[in-house]
This record gives C-alpha cells, sequence and structure tokens, in this order.
C-alpha cells in the first residue's frame, strides 16, 4: 500500500468519522472553558450519551430518537458538575472526576444489557453511485448525518462566540467574572449554561459515537476520548474553528493506526491505539513550547496554573 | 437629577464606617469628597452605588426615596461608578467591552462587536485618540480610564462617581482628566470626585466635603477654601507623627548596586537598569504604575531571575542569572499585596513569620519554639490579634503589612525593598512604618523605596529614580524643586532625550 | 452559642465525615429507589457482600492494598498543590517494569528477586510520573490533563505486552505473562489472598504522615502549596519540591502494581487494575490528603467495590452497581465539602 492509497482508500472518510464524535466533545468542552469551567466529566457524559442513545436506537429502531436520548442523558450528567462547581464551589478537576467516575458505573449499569444488541443506523446522506465519482466519491458516500451535524456544528458555534451578545458574556465572564458581573451579566447562570451546553453536546457526541462510528456498545467505549478533548481545547487555543482540525488530528491518528493494522500484521494493534494518546500530548506540548497558550481565558488560567 | 443621602450611617464590626452622613449632591456640579484612607467615603459611595446597603438612613432622588439593592439597580436610575480599579476586561477590544456593559446592545453584535450601533459616540466625544478596536490590554492606563468613563456615559449616566480617579495617573494625564470632568459637569451631570488629593479639588472641584472617622466634618464651595483649611478639616486636631528624612554621606562606598539589570516579570519587564544605593540611602522609585516596578522589586529581592546583570551588596554577589539566590537575611522585602506575594493565606502567623529562616530550622520542626518567637515578634510590631496558630488569612490589611514587617525588618539586612509599604494603613500606622523604614536607614541600611504618592516621595526620599517603560527615565535629589522634572520623566516626555 | 457549637462540628474532620456520609446514604438511597428496590434491603446486602463474612472481609482488604497505595500516590503531589490523576498508569507502568524484571534477570534469584521486583516495580513507576513532571515544571503544562492522558498508554503498552511478546505461550490464547516464581510473591496471611503490602501500605501511610506534619521538608510543601511566590521568600525551589513529590508518589502506585501483580494475580494481565488509580484518587479527596485518614478510607472505598461481585449473586444487580455508588460517593463527598468551606467564607 501506497501513500496514496492511504488517502484515497477511505482514509480521509475514516478520518472523519473518527473525529465526528470527539468535535462534538471538543466544541462543547471549548464553549465550556470559555467561561472559565473545565469539566473533565466529558468523559462520563460521553459514555452516558453513548449508553442512552444505543439504547433508545435498539427500543424504537430511530437513530434520531437515540441522538436526542443521547444529548439529554449528557446534558442530565453534567448538571452534577454545575451544581458541584457552580453551586458548592468544589474543585473543577476532582468534581470533574467525580462526574466521570459516576458516568462510567451509570453507563456500565444500564449499558450491561445492550452488550451485544445489534442496531439499525444511520444510511449514507447520498445515493451509492456517488461512490464512483473520482477522488471525492468515497469520502462523500462516507457521509453520515452526525458527520455533517459535526461539520456544521464548528461554524455555529464560533458564530455564536464571537459575533452574539450572548457570546460576548460568555467570553466576558471567562475573562473575568466579578467585572462580567459589573457589567451586568450573571456569571454563576451563564457558566451553568455554559457547562449544560458542553453536556449536551458531549452527550451528542457519545451517541454519534455508539449510534454512527462503531454501531455497538461496550463498557468504557469512549476510552479517553473526553480527556483527549479537554487537551485538544487547549490545542485549538479556545477557538471554535481551530476544534475541527484538532479533532481531526486525533481522527488522522486513530484512523491511521487501524490503517497500519490492516496493512502490516507486524505492528501490533495495542501499540498502535496508544498513537491518539500519544500524538495528542505531543501536540499539546507542541502547543505550549510554543508559547501559545497566552489566548486562554484570564479565569481558566487561574484554575489550570494555580 | 438632585440627589440627597440622608442620615447615612453603616456599622462594619467594631467600626462605625458612616456616622449619619448627610449630603446633597446638585447636579451639573463636581464635589470633591475628601478624606483620609478609612475615612468611609469609599463605604458612602458603595452605599450610593447599591454595593453596600446602610444601616439606617435614606437616598433620596428628587425628593423620592429610592431603594437601591445592586449597582444595577443603581445604573437604571442613572447613577454610574468608575472604580479605582478599572472593570474593563483587559482581553476584550474596547468595543466589546463597551458593548458588554450597554443595556441596548442586539442580540448580533457582529465580528469584534462592530456591528452595534450608536457604541462609540460618547468616546468619540471624551476620547477621540483611541483605538475602539485594540484590546484593552494593549492601552495606556490614562486611555483605559477614559473607555471607562465612555462605559458608565453610555448608560444614560445622570450622576457619575469617580473613586480616586488621579491615582493612577500622570500629571499630564490627570489634566487631561480634569477638563474631562468639566466638560461632563458642564451638560448638566453631577459628578463626585472622591479623592484625598488638594491638587484634584483646585484643578476642577465647585464643592467640597470631607470626611473623617465616618462623620462628614465641613462642608464649603472650593472656591472659599484654602489648602491649610483643607487639611485641618482632613487630619483634625491629631497631631500627625511626622518623619524627618537623615542626610546622608553621598560619598560613601555604595552599600547595593543594581548593575546593568534586566529581568522579566508577569507584570513587566525591566532593562538595563543601574543603581547606586549608599549606606543609609533612602531611594525612592516613582512611575505611574505598570512601568516595571514590581519586576524591579522582584528582582532586586531574588524572587525574579535576572535575565542580565547582578545585585551586589557590600561588593558581593546576592543575584545574578544562573546563580542560586544566596540571601542569607541581607535582603528585606515588603511586596504589595502582602496576601499575595509574602505570606501563606491558610498557613499560621508562626509559620509566616519563620518563613524566611525556614531552611535553617532543624529537621525535626519545635513548633513551641516557632510560636514563641513569633509571639515576641507580634508583641514588638504589634500585629494584633497576637495568636501565633490563627492563619494569615484572617488579619486584616494593616495587620498583615506589620506582620510581612516583622519578619522582614527584625533581622539586620543591608537592603530593604519596600513596594506600597503604607497602602491600606491608617495615618498614624503610616508614620510608624516610615518612622520603622527610616529607622533601618539610620542604622546603614540601604532603602529602595517603591510608590505612587510623589507628595511623600519628594518628602521623605534622599533620591527619586523615575521608571518607565521599565527603564530608568531619570534620577535626581528629592525636593519640591525636582517635581516638574519627574513628572516629565513619568510620562516620557523627555526619557530619552 | 448552640449553633456555633452546631458549626464547628461540622467543620471537624469527624462532622464532614459524618455529613459525607448522610449525603452518600441519601444519594445511594435515591439510586436504589429509581432502579425499584429496597434502599433499606440493598444497603444491607452491601454491607454483607462487603465485610459479611471472612471471605468477604479479606477480598475487602486486597482490593484497598492498591487503593491504599494510589491514594497516598495522590496525597503526596496534593500536598504541593499538584492534582495528579496518574496513580492508574503509574500502576500500569510500575507492574510492567517489575514484571519485565522478573522475567529477564534470572540472574538475580533467592532473598534478593522480591525486593529488586518491588524496586523495580516503583522506579518503573517514578519513571512515569516523570514526564508529566517534567512538563509541568518545565512548560507549566497542567499536569491533571497530562497525567490523565498518558494513563492510556502506560494501560495499552502492557495490553501490548501480554498480547504480544511476554505472552506465555503455555497459557493457551489468555493474553498473560508466565507466572511469577513462588520467591518473587510476598508473604500472605489469613488463608486468604491479603498480602503484605497491605502492611508496607499502612507503614508507608504512618511514616508519611510524620514527614509530612513534622518535619521541614513537609512545612515546605506546605508554603509553596498555599503560596509559591512565598515559597521562594523561603528560599524554596518549586520544581524541585515537584520532582521530589510526584517521582515519590509515582514510586508508591508503581509499588502498588508489581505487588497486586506478582502476588494476588500471579501474572501481568490486561486491565488488571480495576480502577485502582482513580479509587485511590477518590479516596485521598475523601481523606482531604490527611494520610493516616486515608487508610481507613481506603478499606472502605475497597470494600464498596469489592462487593460488586456479592451484589451480583446477592442481589442479582450487575457488579458495576458498585461503581455507581463510588461515583456517587465522590458526589457527595465533594458536595458537603464544597458547601461546608463555602459556608467558611
Amino acid at each position: 500500500m501506497t501513500a496514496f492509497d492511504i488517502v484515497t482508500s477511505g482514509f480521509l472518510i475514516s478520518a472523519l468519522r473518527s473525529a465526528t464524535p470527539l468535535t462534538f466533545a471538543l466544541v462543547g468542552e471549548t464553549l465550556t472553558q470559555r467561561t472559565g469551567v473545565i469539566n473533565l466529566g466529558l468523559e462520563g457524559q460521553l459514555l452516558v450519551g453513548a449508553m442512552c442513545a444505543y439504547a433508545m436506537t435498539a427500543a424504537w429502531g430511530n437513530p434520531w430518537l437515540g441522538l436526542v436520548a443521547g444529548a439529554i442523558a449528557g446534558m442530565a450528567l453534567s448538571a452534577v458538575h454545575a451544581a458541584l462547581v457552580v453551586g458548592t464551589r468544589a474543585n473543577q478537576f476532582a468534581s470533574g472526576l467525580a462526574v466521570w467516575m459516576l458516568g462510567f458505573g451509570l453507563s456500565a449499569y444500564y449499558g450491561s444489557s445492550l452488550v451485544g444488541r445489534k442496531i439499525e443506523s444511520f444510511e449514507s446522506i447520498v445515493p451509492k453511485s456517488v461512490a464512483d465519482l473520482p477522488v471525492l466519491g468515497s469520502v462523500i458516500a462516507g457521509l453520515t448525518p452526525t458527520v455533517v451535524l459535526a461539520v456544521l456544528i464548528v461554524p455555529v458555534s464560533a458564530l455564536w462566540l464571537w459575533r452574539t451578545r450572548t457570546g460576548l458574556r460568555w467570553r466576558a465572564v471567562g475573562e473575568s467574572p466579578e467585572d462580567a458581573r459589573a457589567a451586568g451579566a450573571n456569571p454563576s447562570l451563564i457558566r451553568i449554561q455554559a457547562i449544560l451546553l458542553g453536556g449536551l453536546l458531549s452527550g451528542l457526541g457519545g451517541a454519534a459515537l455508539s449510534v454512527d462510528y462503531t454501531r455497538t456498545w461496550a463498557e468504557g467505549m469512549s476510552a479517553g476520548r473526553g480527556l483527549v478533548a479537554v487537551g485538544l481545547v487547549i490545542v485549538a487555543r479556545w477557538n471554535p474553528w481551530w476544534t475541527f482540525p484538532a479533532a481531526l488530528l486525533f481522527g488522522g491518528a486513530e484512523a491511521l493506526s487501524l490503517r497500519l493494522q490492516t496493512a502490516d500484521a507486524n505492528v501490533s494493534a495495542h501499540l498502535l491505539h496508544c498513537l491518539p494518546y500519544v500524538a495528542s500530548l505531543a501536540i499539546l506540548t507542541l502547543t505550549y513550547v510554543r508559547g501559545r497558550v497566552s489566548s486562554a481565558p484570564a479565569g481558566l488560567r487561574a484554575v489550570m496554573d494555580r | 437629577m438632585h440627589l440627597s443621602l440622608r442620615h447615612i450611617s453603616k456599622r462594619f464590626g467594631a467600626t462605625l464606617a458612616n456616622d449619619d452622613v448627610s449630603l446633597d449632591i446638585p447636579p451639573g456640579r463636581v464635589l470633591a469628597l475628601l478624606g483620609e484612607n478609612g475615612a468611609g467615603k469609599s463605604t458612602l459611595m458603595k452605599i450610593l452605588y447599591g454595593m453596600i446597603r446602610p444601616d439606617t438612613g435614606d437616598v433620596v432622588i428628587d425628593g423620592r426615596p429610592v431603594r437601591l439593592p445592586s449597582p444595577r439597580a443603581a445604573m437604571d436610575l442613572g447613577i454610574g461608578m468608575v472604580f479605582q480599579r478599572f472593570s474593563l476586561i483587559p482581553a476584550l477590544t474596547v468595543r466589546e467591552n463597551l458593548a458588554l456593559a450597554n443595556p441596548r446592545t442586539p442580540w448580533i453584535v457582529g465580528s469584534g462587536a462592530r456591528r452595534v450601533p450608536g457604541l462609540l459616540d460618547r468616546l468619540r466625544d471624551i476620547a477621540p485618540d483611541v483605538d475602539p478596536d485594540a484590546r484593552v490590554s494593549t492601552l495606556p492606563v490614562g486611555q483605559i480610564q477614559q473607555v471607562e468613563l465612555a462605559k458608565v456615559l453610555n448608560l444614560e449616566t445622570r450622576l457619575l462617581i469617580l473613586d480616586e480617579p488621579s491615582a493612577v495617573l500622570s500629571d499630564a494625564e490627570a489634566e487631561r482628566l480634569w477638563s474631562l470632568v468639566r466638560e461632563i459637569a458642564a451638560r448638566g451631570i453631577g459628578v463626585v470626585l472622591i479623592t484625598h488629593k488638594l491638587a484634584d479639588v483646585r484643578a476642577c472641584a465647585d464643592d467640597v466635603a470631607v470626611m473623617r472617622r465616618g462623620k462628614l466634618v465641613g462642608r464649603a464651595e472650593a472656591a472659599d477654601t484654602d489648602a491649610p483649611a483643607l487639611l485641618r478639616m482632613l487630619v483634625g486636631d491629631d497631631t500627625v507623627a511626622t518623619v524627618s528624612a537623615e542626610p546622608v554621606r553621598r560619598n560613601a562606598l555604595p552599600r547595593i548596586w543594581i548593575r546593568d539589570v534586566s529581568a522579566d516579570g508577569p507584570s513587566g519587564t525591566i532593562r538595563d537598569i543601574d543603581l547606586r544605593i549608599a549606606p543609609g540611602e533612602v531611594l525612592g522609585i516613582a512611575g505611574v504604575a505598570g512601568n516595571g516596578q514590581d519586576t524591579l522589586a522582584d528582582a532586586c529581592a531574588g524572587v525574579t531571575a535576572l535575565r542580565q546583570g547582578e545585585v551586589t551588596v557590600d561588593g558581593e554577589t546576592l543575584f545574578a542569572p544562573r546563580l542560586e539566590p544566596r540571601n542569607h537575611g541581607r535582603v528585606a522585602y515588603l511586596p504589595e499585596q502582602p496576601i499575595r506575594n509574602a505570606v501563606g493565606p491558610d498557613l499560621s502567623l508562626a509559620v509566616n513569620l519563620s518563613l524566611r529562616c525556614l531552611r535553617s530550622l532543624p529537621w525535626m520542626v519545635d513548633r513551641k519554639q516557632m510560636a514563641k518567637t513569633a509571639a515576641d515578634l507580634m508583641e514588638r510590631f504589634d500585629v494584633r490579634p497576637p495568636e501565633p496558630g490563627r492563619r494569615a488569612e484572617t488579619l486584616s490589611g494593616g495587620n498583615l503589612q506589620k506582620l510581612v514587617a516583622a519578619r522582614e525588618l527584625s533581622g539586620s539586612p543591608a537592603l530593604v525593598v519596600a513596594c506600597y509599604p503604607t497602602m491600606g494603613l491608617d495615618v498614624t500606622a503610616s508614620a510608624a512604618m516610615y518612622a520603622r523604614l527610616f529607622a533601618m536607614a539610620r542604622e546603614g541600611c540601604a532603602v529602595l523605596w517603591i510608590s505612587e504618592d510623589l507628595d511623600d516621595l519628594l518628602r521623605y526620599a534622599h533620591r527619586i529614580a523615575v521608571l518607565f517603560r521599565g527603564r530608568i527615565a531619570g534620577v535626581c535629589d528629592a525636593g519640591p524643586a525636582s517635581r516638574t522634572r519627574i513628572g516629565a520623566w513619568m510620562t516620557g516626555a523627555e526619557a530619552f532625550a | 452559642m448552640k449553633s456555633a457549637f452546631v458549626s464547628s462540628f461540622a467543620h471537624s474532620a469527624a462532622g464532614r465525615l459524618l455529613l459525607s456520609t448522610a449525603a452518600f446514604i441519601t444519594l445511594a438511597a435515591a439510586f436504589f429507589l429509581l432502579i425499584g428496590r429496597s434502599p433499606w434491603e440493598m444497603l444491607s446486602l452491601l454491607a454483607q457482600a462487603a465485610v459479611g463474612d471472612g471471605f468477604a472481609l479479606t477480598e475487602s482488604l486486597v482490593r484497598a492494598t492498591p487503593i491504599l497505595l494510589c491514594a497516598l500516590a495522590t496525597a503526596l503531589p496534593a500536598r504541593l498543590g499538584l492534582i495528579s490523576v496518574g496513580a492508574e498508569g503509574q500502576l500500569y507502568f510500575g507492574a510492567l517494569v517489575g514484571t519485565g524484571f522478573v522475567l529477564s534477570a534470572t540472574a538475580v534469584a533467592g532473598p534478593l528477586q522480591l525486593p529488586s521486583m518491588l524496586l523495580a516495580g516503583m522506579a518503573g513507576g517514578a519513571a512515569w510520573a516523570l514526564v508529566p513532571t517534567l512538563l509541568r515544571t518545565r512548560l507549566q503544562i497542567n499536569e491533571t490533563i497530562s497525567t490523565l492522558l498518558i494513563n492510556y498508554v502506560a494501560a495499552l503498552l502492557v495490553t501490548w505486552v501480554v498480547y504480544g511478546p511476554w505472552k506465555n505461550p503455555a497459557s493457551q490464547g489468555w493474553p498473560a505473562t508466565a507466572e511469577f516464581p513462588e520467591n518473587a510473591r510476598l508473604a500472605t496471611y489469613f488463608d486468604s489472598r491479603v498480602h503484605a503490602g497491605l502492611w508496607i501500605g499502612m507503614a508507608i501511610a504512618v511514616v508519611a504522615h510524620m514527614i509530612l506534619t513534622r518535619t521541614r521538608w513537609g512545612l515546605g510543601l506546605d508554603v509553596l502549596r498555599s503560596n509559591p511566590r512565598a515559597g521562594v521568600l523561603a528560599g524554596l525551589r518549586f520544581d524541585r519540591h515537584a520532582l521530589a513529590v510526584m517521582l515519590l508518589g509515582g514510586a508508591l502506585a508503581g509499588l502498588a502494581g508489581i505487588a497486586e501483580t506478582s502476588t494476588v494475580q500471579g501474572r501481568l494481565q490486561a486491565s488488571f487494575s480495576n480502577g485502582a488509580g482513580f479509587s485511590g484518587f477518590l479516596v485521598a479527596w475523601l481523606a482531604r490528603n490527611h494520610c493516616l485518614r486515608i487508610v481507613p478510607m481506603a478499606f472502605l472505598v475497597g470494600a464498596l467495590l469489592a462487593a460488586g461481585d456479592g451484589m451480583q449473586m446477592l442481589a442479582q444487580v450487575p457488579s458495576s452497581v458498585t461503581l455507581v455508588a463510588q461515583g456517587l460517593l465522590f458526589v457527595a463527598v465533594l458536595g458537603t465539602n464544597g458547601m461546608l468551606d463555602r459556608g467558611a467564607r
């Protein structure tokens, strides 16, 4: 297999599909962190979203219902983070881990009966004949509704953050809650809203993961995607526009590891699975080496640097 | 809008911050509210701005009492306040900051809030040269204050409160501010100017009200009063302990040589600083805040690593790049904001007092001995309450300042670095702090004293060096005659001429 | 006066524990009601499954052992204000290095094999802590995020070796290394899987407590945690202390890993930790990084988790019910402490 084959024979679409769940989570976490709150519970929200979406799809046979259920479940779990962090001012990292543990437990508990069940999921959004088009045919043919949604959510969230009064207030709260309050915003309320929106998007990401990407349910199936997302927010410099390339980076690493596995049996699959994490950590390190973290919201820097 | 405060009283614990204060604020006039630190003028204005609720008394607008449960409510009534600590968000642009505070901002604001109509009208009036798309963090402090003013005026403000507005400004910027205040008042807006500077009163006030210890002790038209009369009202009949600086032997070898020092700190950089301080000399550092003062202090105290140059004491290098800092008690450091820069807030007073000798403690720490030493020190420096087991964060600002002084000045340092050492202290405690600092100088110590209060610097220091954009703009002997030169250096007018 | 007494009790260690427990029981009861079971029945079954008989009790102790060590591995960096969640990865990597040592170093046999294996495991854990520490001290990269990310790498490395190069050909498809030789195992007690790692962990907890509270070094950690700038005035170097606490913590987690692998499981297997690193993190928070309080808390959480299999049999619920309970416990503790601290401000 040549490098050219890697790109054309579906590499791009598998990177895109792998990046889809992450994009939702990443955009959500970016918006949350913009208000000065970090949420490690993302991992648990992905799991709960994935489990609920899978259960709903299995029960009703409609993947759209699954997406809705996943989004609601993710938001519901993130309410725990909101209550702990905004309500009782608990440590953000610890609270996120608590939400993760809870989400892991709940999804494992309710998901135990779902293991091995099959579902009907999304079809490609275009007719099969498109796949025969040269170069990009296979990419377009592989597009499912969740991929399209993920691609759309990026500009929407960017416009939301940069061009609306709400986005302006969110950014102000992330920079300085006191000054934002003086300007008439309610920092606590805004942070709760941002955490819940992050929860909704990560739940959607979980749904995309189980219902569309893997089309199975397994305990702990998000495998660190949520934590990777928290790291990639920094790489994307808290800018929604940059979340998509950052997510593609992870997706590309995962797709590459799957490609290499099928191409060359000598490289261990388990070793290759390290690739996305190592790549994320490496690019995160590179971001810091180049000193690009100065764009962090000031309120968030206070949390992360202590 | 004619606003009156009627019989306002407010108590915080044991102190009566406002004691039956009644004050009229007519429209279109500038009222200077004078008072020392802790006289109760800030409390009174915070009541007026809805941040604090009074125990008794009313705020009356045009004859009707009003309720002020929050700043929002005050803003809705047309009361606006500009704080000493600006409330603009540095990472956002001028437009974004204005849009954030403007209640008429539509939901779609456009990129960089460029689509909000009418946003810049007031700013154009008062500060046409401010770039509306610049981030606030890149603006000089005078312009930041102008944006802040525009922000408040955008809210249809009819009464404007300015909290110590000239404290952070250079003389030229202050003059611009004074003419602005006159213009604003000319439009029929009432202005309250909280200050402790007589210069502000002379320059732009119509009326003067003076507060002392929570009471309103005098009110007059500015034109009818002279400086001595005001001063008497300000400090009352208290005889304030005056401190006299000692003459200094200039021919002596320098005790401290800050030699060609450059350093980068979180709040600024300094470049090519070269200063020599003789034994017993008090060298004042003047300059507008944010020109590298903190970094200079940190560098001289060994807190920030030097990038270039060295700091020597009696000819021996203490701090230099790539050199493990060797202090051994020879540099005493009184940084600004001790709670952030000098103490562990959740640690006991005993631990905080033994911080400097932590590394020479025995491996197994004797807590009893530590508490005993601490109790002695706190008695000597009048730190209250003198409980060694108490956590530092529970002390008042003034007592924290004394706590740090107790730790730093109780040894025998060769250099004392003092940043705004009297901030948060009342008149008597300030005098005591100065007395202590200058006593150190009399014993042969070199003192590097950073202050924003030019009057105090001119009165007490031997020489004054001015920091401008991280460099020494000039050094001169202290004395009333030097005021204009220093002012020019502070604003960079002849920085490198 | 009465309310002052109530408030000071609530803020004491015992008061916090009591309120957290009450909050946990309330949340757990709500969950049991949600799944249609009687809270009282479920809680008593839980207690029975955790400590009901000798076997349950010893299994709880076995489960508590790595959690205890991992909690200490979390508490040590926390004394400097570092929030490390890396115990999980350090545990895996410690087990990996320790196992590698035993598999390769046939020369070191006899009485020296056990201590040198333990040391190798500790070195492995410490090495795994080195990367996040350097990222933090050199580049200011948040240690919580970096430790979480490389946890996965360590776990996957273990999976790789047990499926690949170190796989025991005699184990017929089951991915695991060869069995540890008899003298590379810790002593066991009570005719059960309870092993000497428990005593080692408890001894380390006591020693760590003494060092942290009585010595100059411990005081230095307090100063640097409270205010790094004050630490500089005291002549303390944050970087060196960070390196020390992180590596020591890593060594303890590595010890947990190699002890569990060599003695409880007898061979290196994939996903053997059962989340002990994360449970340890929870325990450290429960004990508010107090090394002595960590011991009972580790037993509490260990017992809760060990009850999972028993619950499957006794109450016919999936064993992950205890994972839910663990999450609820963490939420209860954070909520209670957050509210108490907020009231104190």
